[in-house]
């Protein structure tokens, strides 16, 4: 229960996921498997967590000529961890692997990422597990 | 946007518009607003509403007015019924021995929150275990009452999964032994016959606002035999002969006595009908294909269906369910992320746990809700599958 007079009492009734958060939950585009075994490119994957520990995060990235061109992730999880996810597929489609993708200004780590997507700090142990799942895939790189 | 469809009666109940109206005669200068306390005329007309809801109430469960105790709500009657249980025990074993309560695991947090506080304080408190079905079987209470058990408190009806205990049966061994047994009840009253004057119960406990009353108000049904052996945990004024001391609230008692006599009218007619919803709703789930329910098939409360989405996460579920109010666990746990207890001790696993929803219906729900309802989860636990690795 929300502590008495903690909450803002104008937000109390709101939507209980921020509309940012809310926008990308409810388009989860990159959701899915990537296109086109013939497609160029190579594709690199990665995955961190498990159900019964309430998130599991899987990446698959296809590498072309030195650049992310195509971003997919399956997810189980909280909202939160789903558009966390969307989120980041989006920020990584195109983007340079010189000097770490995850290092590239827009990305960042996963308290960079709580920070601009206004997640609730209860939520950084499941940005830790989809960074997990991102490094893991990157490592292939 | 419209408001969501509302799929959540176990939680709480909207007030009968019925019920509304009286409480409504009982607050301003024209209505019943005396304090029963007092000598003069409003508080006699104030005390005679109340007397004539006591009466109201314990007819729902067929018993004798007198024996009704005004509290707060169910979670104040479980802690009365079981903190005040024990703390007589202790004044009767005056140190020389430990006295021993009976419970479930699957109990709701206000008798297991008590129960955990006692044993804090050197009580000895058993939890049973129910089977995957969520059953507690009365032989399992007669082999786990001992020489020094003051109290067995079992719920009638589970309030996440809708299950409904034997209370007979559980009663007529904690007769044999002695044993006074203490009944929570939120759930099942108004819902389900409930007959005290056949039923081997000592203490039962109720709330207004599962049962289209109003919230804040609830009552203790004690038989008076064990009167002796429960005591007070408020003092101030000596109200409810005692064992309940605070100025009576005119209105909600009011309003929980007509809700009570609206219940009695209804039930039959209303649990048919909320029946066939819930069963019209399982079959639209369970269409969904991969979907398990929760406790008893049948052995349960008329409004109450706790189904698991194997695959699905729950949280993601009910957010994505935006047109829905359901509950992913009881509306206590709800701001946690942790698995269901009850569903645990069911023997579900952790993941399965995760991936249930209570839909819970009632008075108000009709066909169109339930049919909306079952498109809104298919299209969420297809979306969500399709996510999930």
């Amino acid at each position: 229960m929300n502590d008495p007079g903690q909450t803002p009492i104008a937000d109390l009734a709101a939507d209980p996921l921020e509309p940012r958060i809310r926008g990308l939950f409810a388009a989860l585009d990159h959701a899915g498997e990537l296109a086109g075994a013939a497609a160029p490119g190579r594709e690199i994957r990665g995955e961190a967590g498990r159900e019964a520990l309430g998130t599991r995060v899987c990446f698959a990235l296809r590498l072309l000529e030195g650049r992310i061109v195509a971003v997919r992730y399956r997810a189980y999880g909280c909202p939160h961890t789903l558009a966390t996810c969307e989120w980041l597929a989006r920020q990584l489609e195109g983007r340079s692997l010189a000097g770490g993708a995850l290092e590239a200004p827009g990305v960042g780590n996963p308290l960079e990422w709580s920070e601009r997507l206004g997640l609730p700090g209860a939520k950084l142990g499941r940005l830790l597990v989809i960074e997990d799942a991102l490094r893991a895939a990157l490592a292939q790189a | 946007m419209s408001d969501p469809i509302y799929l959540d009666y176990a939680a709480t109940s909207p007030v009968d518009p019925r019920v509304a109206a009286a409480m409504g005669e009982c607050l301003t200068r024209t209505g019943v607003f005396g304090n029963p306390a007092s000598q003069h005329v409003f508080g006699r007309r104030a005390r005679a509403r109340v007397e004539a809801a006591r009466a109201q109430v314990a007819s729902l469960i067929g018993a004798p007015a007198a024996h009704i105790i005004w509290t707060s709500g169910a979670t104040e009657s479980n802690n009365l019924a079981i903190l005040g249980t024990a703390r007589a025990a202790r004044a009767r074993f005056a140190g020389r021995r430990q006295p021993h309560i009976l419970t479930s695991r699957t109990e709701h947090k206000a008798v297991l929150d008590p129960c955990r506080r006692l044993e804090q304080d050197g009580v000895l408190v058993n939890y049973l275990s129910p089977d995957a079905l969520g059953i507690i079987d009365p032989q399992q209470v007669r082999e786990a009452i001992g020489e020094d058990t003051v109290l067995v408190s079992l719920m009638h009806a589970n309030n996440e999964i809708g299950v409904l205990q034997d209370i007979e049966a559980i009663g007529a061994c904690c007769r044999e032994r002695g044993v006074p047994l203490h009944v929570d009840a939120a759930q099942s009253a108004g819902k389900v016959p409930i007959d005290l004057s056949h039923a081997p119960v000592d203490l039962l406990s109720l709330t207004a606002h599962k049962l289209y009353g109003p919230k804040g108000i609830g009552a203790l049904y004690v038989n008076p035999q064990r009167r002796a052996e429960l005591q007070p945990l408020m003092f101030g004024g000596g109200q409810e002969r005692g064992l309940r001391s605070g100025t009576l609230a005119v209105h909600q008692i009011v309003g929980f006595g007509l809700a009570c006599e609206l219940c009695a009218e209804e039930r039959l007619e209303e649990s048919r009908r909320v029946g066939a919803l819930r069963e019209r709703l399982w079959e639209g789930l369970r269409s969904i294909g991969e979907t398990l329910l929760n406790g008893h098939p049948t052995q349960r409360v008329p409004g109450i269906l706790n189904v698991s989405f194997p695959g699905v996460e729950g949280e993601s579920l009910v957010a994505g369910l935006t047109e829905l109010a359901v509950s992913t666990s009881s509306a206590c746990n709800s701001d946690s992320d942790e698995a269901s207890y009850v569903l645990r001790a069911l023997g579900r696993d952790t993941q399965t746990a995760q991936s249930s929803l209570r839909f819970s219906l009632g008075r108000f729900s009709v066909d169109t809700d339930v049919d909306q309802a079952v498109a809104a989860v298919r299209r969420e636990v297809a979306r969500l599958r399709a996510v999930a690795p």
